[in-house]
């Protein structure tokens, strides 16, 4: 196995819409900012792998028009597995260099949302037309669902779920290219009105345009570009069944302990808290965090809830949590799980534009399906984890 | 010895290795499931665990030997946005390591391959789906064109390959009769291929008497839209010896993407297959000389020949000879009697794989997606 | 300024059910629930599906199911999206009794116009009844909705 690093890291600013421009036109944007953050040019490029979901943004399989950026004329593979598309995007390109098959590989992500009037119905066809479909579920019913068993079991209140909205709010006024910037109260969000119950709207994601770059590099390329590469440690995916009826608790993510238990052993981490300085993960509705940091070992079953009010997550606790304001304040879907891994990469470089003091270990997360499918990566500032 | 073991050590440092390459080794095919090609009455991913069975019973193995799936297939096709949440777990990836290509599923069988030369994983589900019978593919096709300078002309997928035939045609002078005899001697294959589409003969009169649907192209010179799943299991060396008496070695694999613009591009040409081809060659160390079967993904007759040209077999405008020559392409068929959109490129190359076992030594693998051929990947198997 | 055009996506599908699923609908129609066993693991699973995603086998022995559970979660609508139903609408898992798996279902029978009273009545546990279309026609939503089973 061939050991790779993230060199280069280019995302655009996401907003409600960019009608400046063409999908092509995003998609060269976040790329050209990769390669001029590795200091790399087109022809030093092997292979590109694209990923996105792809109805959102009114084109069929827009991979091929957006290819046209992405280095035509050269090996192209698109990639496509729902939420956990960004991240499995990046697993893919990471597997283009640990293969040893090419040595600088580029994993780009677009997603137009704004384009789709409605997100919706789009989302809504992922749900099987026989059975599901009809039932009435959109999205934010799926983390809604999890919410009330969560309160139900644990006690979990509303203000320490507003508590993780507050918290990557704030972190985003720091995210030049965080789509949501205004900063929020516990107030504020405690009387935003009610979308699913229990969640409110600012327990939210928005829905974003946008594009994110990230180069991959063979070691010996990584060491020439960069001093300070991100070295990628281990990743991990796993899908859970398809009936989200079938998930054995709600109040507990177990499908995603399985995968992050698999992501450590390949590590070697024995205690997450303390090898991992930073996570970046995929949480559009604040109870998903909650979820997400128990169910990765940060917290105790039940006791994720008050990280945030206890200042635990935030950028000068003790588990830093999506330091980039997340994916609570910018969601272009099928290229959000980029983002983590590009943000985390970022903060082993130590070129975060809100960082973590000292972070040398970092964890990138997604979700997809309906609550069926995780995606873990894992960066370091070494090529092994140091304790 | 511990020199030995000290030059093992330093050749991990100096190559940023976290394992050694000498024990990095070939990738191998286990286990090969096709289902029967054509209308099906179950849904798709009934079809795929179908596939996925067959693959495991092909193999004799049970699911849990696999450590992760690699799916391949579209969307909009289907009609479900994320369609890999029914096909992961049809595939066996309940609690697995799951991935999609939404392309051909000829690009499923390429990342397996790296997830496992990387030495990530040991043995691989790679499942391809496809399903046109329920769904205008036409249409669902257009859609994948910009929605400003390319959407509103109405080209459907089949007049970009039709307007690279009759570029084809044009630049070398291929007759009428040239592309009805390739119909026929794919019709005659199929015939005789339990699972292919279309299976009746026909003559080269009728070809050329059937009506013309999108010029240059008459109606029998048109593939079919068919619903079916390829399963292959595809395993590491030392584990793929132990599963199997006769695997298949993935020799050489390649894959290019051309323009989007079709004003951009030299229409006679499959120039993507070309430079695909060229670095699967490469990889594998041999040529067109050393293979001993193809399987192309002609959607017409046309490209079946610019397929033969641009992965070696002829030189511009002489496919036809090879034609004439009697070498073994497309012993399935090819995709002019099956085409299940998503899965056409896998079920060639899964075709392929049944002859290398039936002892062909080396064989080569084309597919094509996206307008006129815009992406092409390239397959060599040996034994 | 730029040049913005509308486009809508009608892409017209007939989605093929399958013998499994078609069993289920045809039972809907009077108004019994149909689930299958696993023949390795034994859950029985709802809906029925032609294979069980943990051990891959097929699933053919047939279970009827009874039309009322307990809540497993739920959570209530207020927001409009197109395709989906006027808020406000209560969507939840139901397990029903002799099954193994929850349900995905609409519930209702309670005042939705306060979330927090509306979970209460509709807490995780509580036994809930189907509640049928007078004449159901073999789709889902033959199942109008689950209500809370009067203690």
């Amino acid at each position: 196995m061939k050991r790779v690093a993230v060199v280069g890291v280019g995302q655009t600013k996401f907003r409600t819409r960019r009608d400046d421009k063409t999908h092509p036109e995003l998609t060269r944007e976040a790329v050209s900012r990769a390669l001029e953050h590795a200091g790399i040019t087109m022809d030093d490029v092997d292979a590109f792998v694209f990923g996105t979901m792809d109805p959102f943004d009114g084109i069929n399989c827009p991979d091929r028009w957006s290819s046209t950026a992405a280095g035509f004329g050269k090996p192209f593979m698109k990639i496509s597995t729902g939420g956990t598309t960004g991240l499995t995007t990046g697993i893919a390109a990471y597997q283009h260099v640990a293969s040893g098959l090419f040595d600088v590989v580029v994993a780009v992500c677009t997603q137009r949302v704004g384009e789709n009037v409605d997100a919706q119905p789009v989302l809504n066809t992922a749900v099987d037309p026989i059975y599901e479909r009809y039932s009435g579920v959109g999205a934010i019913s799926v983390a809604a669902i999890q919410a009330t068993v969560h309160m139900q079991k644990y006690g979990t209140t509303e203000e320490q779920m507003a508590w993780v909205s507050v918290k990557d709010h704030e972190n985003a006024l720091k995210n030049p290219y965080a789509h949501i910037q205004k900063r929020l109260s516990v107030e504020d969000v405690l009387s935003s009105p009610v979308v699913s119950s229990p969640l409110k709207l600012y327990e939210c994601c928005p829905r974003s345009d946008g594009s994110v770059a990230v180069v991959f590099a063979s070691g010996e390329k990584a060491e020439e570009i960069r001093d300070n590469p991100a070295w990628i440690l281990a990743e991990s995916s796993i899908s859970d069944s398809y009936f989200v009826g079938d998930r054995p608790d709600l109040a507990v993510w177990d499908s995603l302990t399985i995968a992050g238990r698999r992501l450590y052993r390949l590590a070697g981490i024995d205690d997450p808290k303390k090898d991992i300085d930073v996570a970046e993960l995929y949480s559009p509705f604040t109870i998903q965090e909650i979820l997400e940091l128990e169910a990765l070992g940060f917290a105790e079953k039940g006791e994720g809830a008050g990280l945030a009010e206890e200042g635990v997550t935030f950028v000068d606790g003790d588990m830093p949590t999506n330091p980039s304001g997340g994916v609570l304040c910018t969601n272009p879907i099928g290229a959000t799980g980029l983002v983590r891994l590009g943000e985390a990469s970022l903060q082993v470089m130590g070129e975060a534009s809100n960082q973590v003091d000292g972070a040398e270990v970092a964890l990138a997360h997604a979700w997809g399906g309906t609550l069926q499918f995780h995606a873990l990566m894992l960066v370091s500032s070494h090529k092994k984890l140091r304790r | 010895m511990l020199t030995g073991f000290l030059q093992i050590v330093l050749y991990l440092l100096i190559n940023n290795c976290y394992i050694s390459e000498v024990l990095l080794l070939k990738v191998g095919i286990v286990g090969i499931g096709i289902t029967s090609f054509g209308v099906h009455k179950e849904p798709f991913y009934n079809i795929a665990y179908e596939a996925a069975k067959k693959a495991l019973e092909d193999a004799e193995m049970e699911r849990h030997e696999i450590d992760n799936v690699v799916l391949g297939g579209y969307d909009v096709a289907v009609g479900r946005t994320i369609s890999n949440m029914y096909t992961a777990p049809a595939a066996g990836g309940y609690l697995k390591d799951e991935i999609r290509v939404s392309d051909d599923a000829a690009y499923a069988l390429a990342l397996a391959y790296m997830r496992i030369k990387s030495g990530i994983f040991d043995v691989a589900m790679v499942l391809g789906y496809g399903h046109c019978s329920e769904t205008p593919m036409e249409l669902v096709e257009l859609l994948s064109l910009d929605p400003f300078f390319h959407r509103d002309l109405g080209i459907s997928y089949q007049m970009s390959y039709a307007m690279q035939s009759y570029a084809y045609r044009m630049r070398y002078g291929i007759d009428d009769e040239t592309a009805a005899e390739v119909v026929v001697r794919a019709r005659k294959r199929a015939s005789k291929y339990e699972y292919a589409h279309v299976r009746e003969e026909v003559t080269a009169d009728e070809v050329l008497s059937s009506e013309m649907a999108i010029f240059p192209l008459r109606k029998l010179e048109l593939p079919p839209w068919s619903d079916g799943c390829v399963a292959l299991i595809l395993a590491e060396e030392t584990i793929a010896k132990r599963i199997s008496s006769e695997p298949v070695w993935v020799e050489g694999l390649g894959w290019h993407t051309e323009n989007y613009y079709l004003g951009s591009r030299d229409l006679a040409e499959l120039f993507s297959t070309k430079k695909a081809a060229e670095k699967a060659y490469k990889m594998a160390g041999c040529d067109a000389k050393d293979v001993e079967a193809a399987e192309v993904m002609d959607l017409t007759p046309y490209h079946h020949l610019m397929a033969l040209e641009a992965l070696g077999f002829a030189a511009s405008g002489r496919g036809k000879e090879v034609v004439e020559s009697g070498f073994p392409v497309n012993s399935s068929g090819g995709a002019l009697c099956t085409n299940a959109h998503g899965t056409t490129g896998l079920f060639l190359t899964a075709s392929l794989a049944l002859q290398i076992r039936d002892g062909r030594d080396r064989g080569i693998a084309s597919a094509v997606s996206g307008y006129a051929a815009q992406n092409s990947i390239v397959t060599i198997l040996g034994v | 300024m730029v040049l913005r055009i509308e486009a809508k996506w009608e892409i017209p599908y007939v989605h093929s059910a399958g013998e499994h699923a078609t069993k289920f609908f045809e039972a809907l129609k009077e108004k019994k629930i149909l689930g299958v066993k696993c023949p390795k693991c034994k859950r029985v699973l709802v809906p029925p599906r032609a294979f069980c995603e943990r051990c891959h086998v097929d699933t053919d022995e047939w279970v009827e199911v009874k039309d009322e559970g307990v809540v497993e979660t739920v959570t209530i609508n207020y927001a409009r999206f197109t395709g989906l139903p006027d808020p406000p609408y209560a969507v939840g898992i139901v397990k029903l009794d002799g099954a193994d798996t929850g349900m995905l279902a609409y519930l209702g029978g309670v005042d939705l116009s306060d979330w927090k009273k509306a979970h209460e009545k509709l807490k995780v546990g509580t036994r809930v009844k189907a509640v049928w279309k007078d004449k159901p026609e073999g789709r889902i939503t033959d199942i109008l909705y689950f209500k809370p089973v009067e203690e």
